[in-house]
């Protein structure tokens, strides 16, 4: 019979402080940077990669989609769908869990240099070439893009006047966004509609990357402004309106895979640039739908497009 | 809600998997749980001090959310199975430490004395004598640890892991009950059936608690 | 490993970390009201129940095999599960944790019924007491410290497992530990974790203070 007693439980927890220590102590481990060796070649794919994707749906199509045109070209993979935020994967990809992973342009930069105002493809390549972690790169952005984008319901755009984010400061301090938690601490996120917008809400509620929270949220009036992507089908069926971004704080969203340099060689660019000249928006927000709204696999919708299309 | 009968047919293979993946992830947690918890044991039967410190340790671990336990790890361990079986180990510790101490502790003096008597040398009179008659209560806190590590394990799903788990935030996020039922029922069902074979694994391990209940 | 403690540190007694919505004040607030609120109906449901079962001796194996059950239960699934199917409040987290602490209650109620001696039953009924009286006023006092038992047990995985209530979008401690996983902010996380443990810590502290009150004032009475 688990039975708790009094005084363990107190001296526990004196010796327990020293516990969570353990946990830290090699907090450094993770930012060794895998030995990629710097600069471009020198990958190797043979041993198979693995690609990590983010907790969202359309990040988990595009992981499967990565590795059935990598499966095409012969190179073998080993997806891990839902791993988490890019504050989790990121540091993965450095200590080597991961190899390669779908990212998206501005915000990538963004996470990597929060001060970064760059909003141009090219630009932001450079820029991001720059600002990597070491040991990983790059490839060339596709054509398929997906932005965060800020909406509200219909209502709340008339009730407060609402069409830019800049409409946003008439209300500081009254309306409450909604957005998965780590958008509170990103530029492309609650920090940069302060910084740029002047917006400051009355709370913020931590929810989920376009997911039935945040949606659900919207909905029910729980939240005034979603933090939501461009190409969930939700915003159109719901009649949602996007708030636009006269300042430009939301960078252009490409689509670019992210890898370690230890596994780029040239069947991998190859294979990966194929697949981005051929995805297209509104075909990734198809998929989306598919998968979202059919209850189709995520594996199972993008092996079917890849036989079809690569 | 309604369940996709045919969802569940159609990803049998996937099911049966992630099942593999979860029972390999709880066994191991338990498999080292053993291993860490029966010298702590032995020290904390012997040294009484240190017997205080131990179980309340454990005790307040048990304590801590699951959740950030796995998160605080992945400094040391990253997305990995390790960070999910050492976060398990470390719940399944508080449960076997605990019944193996109580379980040492049953073990009557005067039978230990008889052995010492006997000119048994310590560690002979341990593992002859004190652990098999400690066996049915440490065997309890494994069948307990077990119980609760393959309930445990979905927890890693928020660190890419889970075995099953995965089916709860995949059927979260998509709005679709059927994976998360069938993760449910699955995880119930690797849960009886391991009871079940420790459950006999202890009837074989001991069999004179049988005869002695037949003699009474 | 000595600056996430320093870090945490300050992250403890930082001031604005204590105030408003987001602070540990409230936090803490939420967590206590979730979790105290599952332990109420958790035992609203399972004392009567495992007092039958103790007093009437039916359904022992269900009592035995309810903790076991209990145990395994994946509590993500359920929260999942009775969202999808009810959709978003607070009902998924109430009924995780309920069916969380609910067998440990059973379990240890039932046992502790069930160490009555039996010579002390028939005592009491010998003396013309009734069932009820029986039940109420021999074997529930002398169940007491083991019902007790389930309930502190229960209590700390309650506060434990509370939790997820952050995952669904509500808030208690288990807000830090869901942003500080989303963010990696693992002072955030680990702050988190240290107030639950604190809290749960706490509260069986206040409860096993409660059983000893309650103890001596049955002593006092039967002397």
């Amino acid at each position: 019979m688990p039975h708790l007693n009094r005084r363990t439980l107190l001296g526990g927890l004196l010796a327990t402080a020293s516990v969570p220590a353990l946990a830290a102590c090699s907090s450094g481990i993770t930012s060794l940077d895998g030995d990629g060796g710097g600069g471009s070649g020198g990958g190797s794919s043979s041993g198979g990669l693995t690609i990590g994707t983010a907790n969202f749906t359309e990040n988990q199509i595009l992981g499967y989609l990565y590795a059935a045109a990598l499966g095409a070209a012969g190179v073998k993979t080993d997806v891990r769908a839902n791993l988490g935020t890019r504050e989790i994967l990121i540091p993965a990809i450095k200590g080597g869990d991961i190899d390669l992973l779908p990212e998206y342009q501005g915000a990538l930069l963004h996470y990597l240099d929060p001060k970064s105002e760059i909003t141009e493809e090219g630009e932001m390549q450079n820029a991001l070439a720059v600002a990597l972690p070491k040991g990983t790169q790059i490839l060339p952005y596709g054509r398929a893009e997906n932005s965060d984008v800020f909406a509200v319901t219909e209502e709340a755009a008339e009730k407060y006047g609402l069409r830019t984010l800049a409409d946003l400061a008439k209300h500081n301090g009254k309306l409450v966004i909604g957005a998965a938690p780590e958008v509170k601490k990103r530029t492309v996120g609650a920090v940069g509609l302060k910084d740029v917008y002047g917006v400051e809400f009355k709370e913020f509620k931590s929810l989920d990357s376009s997911g039935p929270l945040v949606k659900g949220a919207l909905k029910k009036g729980d939240v005034d402004v979603a933090n939501l992507f461009s190409t969930d089908t939700d915003i159109k069926a719901e009649g949602w309106i996007v708030l636009t971004d006269p300042k430009n704080l939301i960078p252009g969203q490409h689509i670019v895979p992210l890898i370690a340099d230890r596994k780029a060689d040239s069947t991998v660019r190859k294979a990966l640039a194929r697949l981005g000249t051929v995805l297209t928006t509104p075909e990734l927000t198809e998929l989306n739908r598919k998968v979202d709204k059919d209850k189709k696999n995520p594996q199972e919708v993008a092996d079917t497009w890849a036989e079809a299309h690569l | 809600m309604t369940i996709d009968t045919s969802w569940i047919g159609s990803h049998a293979g996937e099911l049966t998997s992630l099942s593999v993946s979860h029972l390999q992830a709880a066994l191991s947690a338990v498999l080292f749980g053993l291993l860490i918890s029966l010298p702590l044991a032995v020290v904390a039967h012997r040294i009484r001090p240190l017997r205080g410190v131990l179980l309340g340790l454990s005790n307040v671990l048990f304590t801590i959310p699951s959740i950030a336990i796995f998160v605080l790890l992945l400094p040391v361990s990253g997305l990995t199975r390790t960070t999910t079986v050492i976060g398990l180990t470390i719940y399944t510790l508080v449960v076997l430490l605990r019944n193996t101490v109580e379980g040492l502790d049953s073990v009557p003096a005067r039978t230990k004395e008889a052995a010492v008597a006997m000119g048994t040398r310590p560690l002979r009179v341990l593992l002859t004598v004190e652990l098999p008659l400690a066996l049915p209560v440490i065997m309890a806190g494994v069948r307990i640890a077990t119980v609760m590590s393959i309930s445990l394990v979905s927890v890693a799903t928020y660190i890419g892991d889970g075995g099953l788990g995965q089916l709860f935030t995949d059927g979260f996020q998509r709005n679709f009950p059927t994976p998360v039922v069938a993760g449910v029922v699955l995880t119930l069902l690797l849960a009886l059936l391991a009871d079940a074979l420790l459950v006999a694994a202890q009837y074989a391990l001991t069999p004179w608690t049988r005869t002695r209940k037949q003699r009474a | 490993m000595y600056e996430l403690f320093t870090d945490l540190g300050s992250w403890l007694v930082g001031s604005q970390q204590w105030t408003g919505g987001d602070g540990i004040g409230h936090r803490l607030a939420e967590h206590l009201q979730y979790s105290l609120i599952a332990t109420l109906i958790a035992a609203a449901i399972a004392l009567p129940v495992g007092l039958l079962i103790g007093h009437t001796g039916r359904g022992a194996f269900l009592a035995i095999n309810l903790s076991s059950f209990g145990r395994a239960l994946p509590t993500v699934g359920l929260v999942v599960l009775v969202f999808l199917a009810s959709g978003l409040s607070m009902t998924p987290v109430y009924v995780a944790l309920v069916a969380l602490a609910v067998p440990a209650i059973v379990t240890n109620t039932y046992a502790g019924m069930s160490a009555v001696d039996p010579e002390v039953r028939d005592a009491a009924r010998g003396q013309g007491m009734r069932g009820h009286q029986v039940l109420l006023q021999v074997e529930l006092p002398l169940a007491l410290p083991l019902i007790m038992t389930g309930l502190r047990l229960a209590l700390i995985q309650v506060v434990s497992t509370a939790t997820i209530a952050a995952y669904v979008s509500f808030g208690g401690l288990g807000r830090y530990v869901f942003d500080g996983l989303a963010q990696r902010d693992l002072v955030q996380v680990l702050g988190g974790a240290v107030l639950v443990a604190v809290l749960a810590v706490a509260l069986d502290l206040a409860l096993a203070g409660l059983q000893r009150f309650l103890f001596r004032h049955r002593r006092g009475a039967t002397a």
